[in-house]
């Protein structure tokens, strides 16, 4: 039978199904150019899903489904801390099992790269004014 | 140090100070003696030193402790010089030539004693470069990469090392690093010459010799900044400027200070956009090298309590922030509703060119009120002869006076460098000094002849000890306080004094009646046509105030009406800016290119250093501006035009550097037999009697940390017992 | 030479393309119809973001330009000149940015009376 292809065919049915349906599939395939069949790892909170098929070969195993939210405007940024290092093949830890990570009261909220947005970084000058200007005193 | 005084033998170098300006005849003229300096002849008057022989032809000798305008003191022995057939090198700064003397100031002999001298100054010089202040202006510096030997030789570092000398606190002004100090005694020389305050001097000899106060002193001068330009070494640096600049970072204009009415010609360095130190320029004629302390230190007020933004007084009765075409807009609506109604007070730190653009507004509305700040008398001939109310005999000539007779001024604070001639004649010349007014410490001996007019009336009639002098005397100088004038007999005053210098017998050119001012623009506003005082203002009750940097509180908010608009043009927020209803933010003097007439008549310009802050505008712009919106445009647009009109105007104010010769005494003195007022019995006071009142008296210096430390620590001072 | 009486003399000057002002009239019409319709194309293929009504209006204003012009063989040079730019534009020989380039960035004019210059704060 494979010497024919036919179990190609039965892969890509059942990948379909896996997925939804034509529709899910057909969307899927528009908004990340590949529809390959994998096992589902986690969800981050950010609603990022983690993908894991070890009969694709080392690099392309691991991969990650952004959130719907973020639509076609997806970016490698958008992948928190603590997956970036499951999903680049540092660890293989997930981020729930692994013992190490650390776990700080200062660490702040992930953010993307904001580049080019409206909450991207300006730099702001930090001296003191050459000038004091007067102030005027205040009636009170 | 050594370019600077290089241009003055490139000039031909000033002989001793004596020499400098002799108007009454020489006496004949000693025979001139031959010397050659490094084979080049040169004829030289008897008792020329070597080194000024030299600076003739423009050989410059190297050397620390000698100072054109201070004593000789030639103990730091840079300037030896090899003179032939003699076996010593010979001191060039002390030593008076002889005829025929071969002096030889690049020989093998001259070269070793430089060299020599250079290593010991070095023995115990820190290596302070990296931190010291005066790096890259250092004499020291210099002469050593010109004259020095390039190898050391001082292998002593490994076992007692070098000395050390502790600092020394001598006021918030200058700050001593003392192990610096290479003992030229330039200082001390300086404040006991010049200064006339005896405190600074040598403690122990030799190697533990220390210059200093020896008891914790502070220096109190109001010239002591200027030993912080004499000290070859950074051992004196001026203490707000340390650590701020460099002196290849700096750019340099000159200007003009405007905090008092000398206007002594100053050098404004700057770094980036502020004012990094003042600095003194040399005139021979108002300042020499010297500036007093307010001039040389109060520059950093030029950068607290200014006004950046034109600010209109909302109906909440707060100043709010606006922009300019708001505020001239609302101020010109005032105007118009005002009409003719409208009046000007100057202040004191008030170009001219302001001056002529706001006259020349007000009298297009319709009015005649402009004043000044300070009251001139304007009974008898008041301020229409130009010679009644100027030092007209000049600053510099007040060193050759033989007599000098003060009214109700104190010149050591009212204009330091005025002071400093009148010492410098005390010192070399002779000259004998008497005061009517308040018993003031001079800085030299002076006679206290009381302090009530009386005295005055005593010395028309010929009856007081002093008028035998007064007519003896062929170079009398009577110079009368601006504040004297200012009270309600001040034209009797005026008129006693005219008829006191015109019994003078004052030898040919020389003008004996001499009216010392206190602010830069009180000459200027006289010459331009203002009224002095400001009666006129409290007479007409004008409906829209403009105040010109007036901040001495000559009109009171009560003065006037409920309903005046009172806008203020200046450039801090003093007095004035707190009764005003508009604020209109203009430039300081370090922000333009304006026309300041000194008390002499002498006009003098300050150019641009750094641009003023924030939105504010050089002044006579705004009053064209404003003029335009309210419909009677001025017909200038740019500096070169209404400097045309300065010249239509007064044609000396746009002659800078030069006093027109003002001399209708006569007629003057006819004019004040028409006087009515008659002299009053309160005591002649004047305001500025302390150092401590010396600091803080325009709203640049004010607003400076500087001068309020330098306050504080006189008062401090006041309580310790040295 | 004595006195002359002054002629009137109309010079005769090679002309480039056009003999007359009609002929010169009808290349330019030509000329302008060409670029109208070139126009929603350049807007396509340039990738420009303009509409096509601002192309028209550009085009008006770069033709009302040169309306005052008398002589014809300038008005020649000048429509040979359009024809070279018609020809790099058809052909993509130029790039987007020389096509935006017509329209130029709005700039403040510099002030030149005293009131602008203060409220500017220059000069």
């Amino acid at each position: 039978m494979s010497y024919f292809g036919l179990d190609r065919i039965f892969k890509l049915m059942k990948t379909i199904k896996d997925y939804g349906g034509l529709r899910a599939s057909l969307y899927k395939l528009y908004r990340i150019d590949n529809l390959r069949p994998g096992r589902l790892v986690a969800t981050d909170k950010f609603g990022n899903k983690y993908y894991e098929n070890n009969a694709y070969f080392y690099g392309r195993n691991r991969w990650v489904e952004y959130a719907p939210k973020y639509g076609l405007d997806y970016d490698a940024s958008q992948v928190p801390a603590e997956w970036y290092g499951w999903l680049h093949y540092k660890t293989d830890y997930l981020p729930s099992e692994d013992p190490g990570r650390p776990k700080y009261k200062w660490m702040a909220e992930y953010t993307e790269n904001l580049t080019g947005t409206k909450l991207q970084y300006m730099p702001y000058t930090t001296t003191n004014p050459k000038i004091q200007a007067w102030v005027p005193p205040s009636k009170k | 140090m050594l370019r600077t005084a290089l241009g003055k033998a490139l000039k031909g170098a000033q002989l001793s100070p004596k020499h400098a300006r002799v108007m009454s005849q020489q006496p004949k003229k000693p025979e001139q003696i031959e010397v050659f300096i490094d084979d080049i002849p040169v004829k030289v008057d008897p008792g020329t030193t070597v080194l000024q022989a030299a600076a003739m032809v423009g050989v410059e000798i190297p050397r620390f402790c000698y100072h054109e305008r201070l004593a000789v003191a030639g103990n730091c022995r840079m300037c030896l010089v090899e003179v032939e057939k003699s076996p010593k090198p010979v001191a060039a700064c002390a030593m008076p030539v002889m005829k025929g003397w071969r002096v030889k100031t690049d020989s093998e002999m001259t070269k070793k004693a430089r060299e020599g001298i250079m290593e010991f100054l070095l023995i115990n010089h820190p290596l302070d470069c990296p931190i010291c202040d005066q790096g890259g202006e250092c004499d020291l510096q210099d002469q050593s990469m010109a004259f020095g030997s390039d190898k050391s030789r001082f292998t002593d570092i490994e076992h007692s090392g070098k000395r050390a000398v502790e600092d020394k606190d001598i006021g918030p002004l200058i700050k001593t690093i003392m192990t610096r100090c290479i003992h030229c005694t330039r200082c001390i020389r300086f404040a006991s010459e010049v200064a006339g305050v005896d405190d600074l001097g040598t403690t122990g000899r030799g190697n533990d010799m220390q210059v200093g106060t020896y008891v914790e002193k502070m220096f109190l001068s109001e010239m002591s900044g200027n030993i912080i330009d004499l000290c070859p070494v950074g051992a004196l640096t001026s203490k707000p400027y340390s650590f701020t600049a460099r002196p290849w970072e700096i750019r340099k204009i000159d200007s003009i200070d405007v905090l008092d009415a000398v206007g002594s010609n100053i050098v404004v360095s700057s770094r980036t956009g502020e004012v990094m130190r003042i600095m003194p320029r040399v005139n021979e004629e108002i300042n020499e090298e010297w500036i007093a302390d307010k001039s040389r230190f109060s520059y950093d007020g030029l950068k607290r309590q200014r006004l950046v933004t034109p600010m209109l007084r909302d109906n909440t009765g707060e100043l709010r922030p606006v922009d300019w075409e708001a505020a001239l807009l609302t101020v010109a609506k005032q105007i118009k509703n005002a009409g003719a109604n409208v009046g000007a007070i100057a202040g004191g730190l008030a170009d001219a060119e302001v001056l002529v653009a706001v006259k020349d507004l007000l009298n297009r509305l319709g009015s005649e009120a402009l004043c000044t700040e300070h009251t001139f008398p304007m009974d008898g001939s008041g301020t229409d002869l130009r010679s009644s109310y100027l030092l007209n005999n000049g600053i510099a000539h007040a060193e050759e006076a033989d007599f000098v007779l003060l009214v109700g001024t104190n010149p050591r604070f009212e204009a330091p460098l005025l002071n400093s001639r009148l010492r410098k004649g005390y010192v070399h010349n002779e000259l004998e000094v008497a005061l009517i007014g308040p018993k003031v410490d001079l800085r030299y001996q002076y006679k206290h002849l009381g302090d009530g007019t009386d005295v005055l009336q005593q010395l028309i009639g010929g009856g007081h000890e002093v008028s035998k002098k007064l007519k003896s005397a062929k170079k009398p100088l009577i110079i009368v306080g601006s504040e004297v004038l200012e009270r309600p007999d001040g034209a009797a005053i005026l008129a006693v004094i005219q008829k006191l210098s015109a019994s003078t017998k004052a030898q040919e050119g020389w003008k004996v009646l001499n009216v010392l001012h206190k602010v830069a623009s009180q000459v200027a506003a006289l010459d331009i046509g203002y009224n002095p005082g400001v009666d006129k203002i409290r007479e007409n009750n004008p409906k829209v105030l403009l105040l010109l940097g007036a901040d001495e509180g000559a009109i009171e908010k009560a003065d006037l009406c409920d309903n005046t608009f009172v806008v203020y043009l200046g450039h801090h927020g003093d007095h004035g800016a707190t009764i005003a209803d508009a604020i209109l933010p203009g430039a300081a003097y370090t922000e333009k290119q304006a026309t300041y007439v000194n008390t002499e008549g002498r006009a003098q310009q300050t150019l641009v250093a750094v641009t003023p802050p924030g939105r504010a505008r050089e002044d006579w712009k705004v009053i064209r501006a404003l003029s335009e919106i309210v419909g009677a445009k001025l017909p200038y647009d740019n500096l070169n035009e209404i400097r045309d009109r300065l010249d239509e105007v007064a044609p000396h104010l746009t002659k800078y550097g030069e006093a027109e010769n003002a001399n209708f005494f006569k007629q003057a003195q006819d004019l004040a037999k028409n006087v009515k007022t008659q002299l009053d019995c309160t005591p002649l006071d004047v305001k500025l009697k302390d150092l401590s009142d010396y600091f803080m008296t325009d709203s640049i210096s004010r607003a400076s940390p500087t001068m309020a430390k330098c306050v504080q620590a006189v008062l401090k001072q006041k309580q310790s017992k040295f | 030479m004595a006195q002359q009486t002054v002629r009137q003399t109309i010079k005769q000057v090679k002309p480039i393309l056009s003999l007359d002002k009609e002929e010169a009239r009808k290349r330019v019409v030509s000329l302008y119809k060409a670029w109208f319709r070139q126009l929603p194309y350049i807007v396509k293929q340039y990738d420009m973001p303009k509409s096509v009504e601002q192309l028209r209006d550009r085009l008006r204003e770069e033709f009302n330009k040169h309306q005052d012009i008398k002589d014809v063989r300038i008005v020649d040079m000048l429509v040979i000149k359009g024809q070279m730019e018609l020809m790099e534009t058809v052909n993509m020989w130029k790039q987007k940015g020389h096509m935006m380039a017509y329209f130029k960035d709005t700039w403040e004019p510099k002030p030149k009376d005293f009131l602008s210059k203060f409220l500017s704060g220059k000069d």
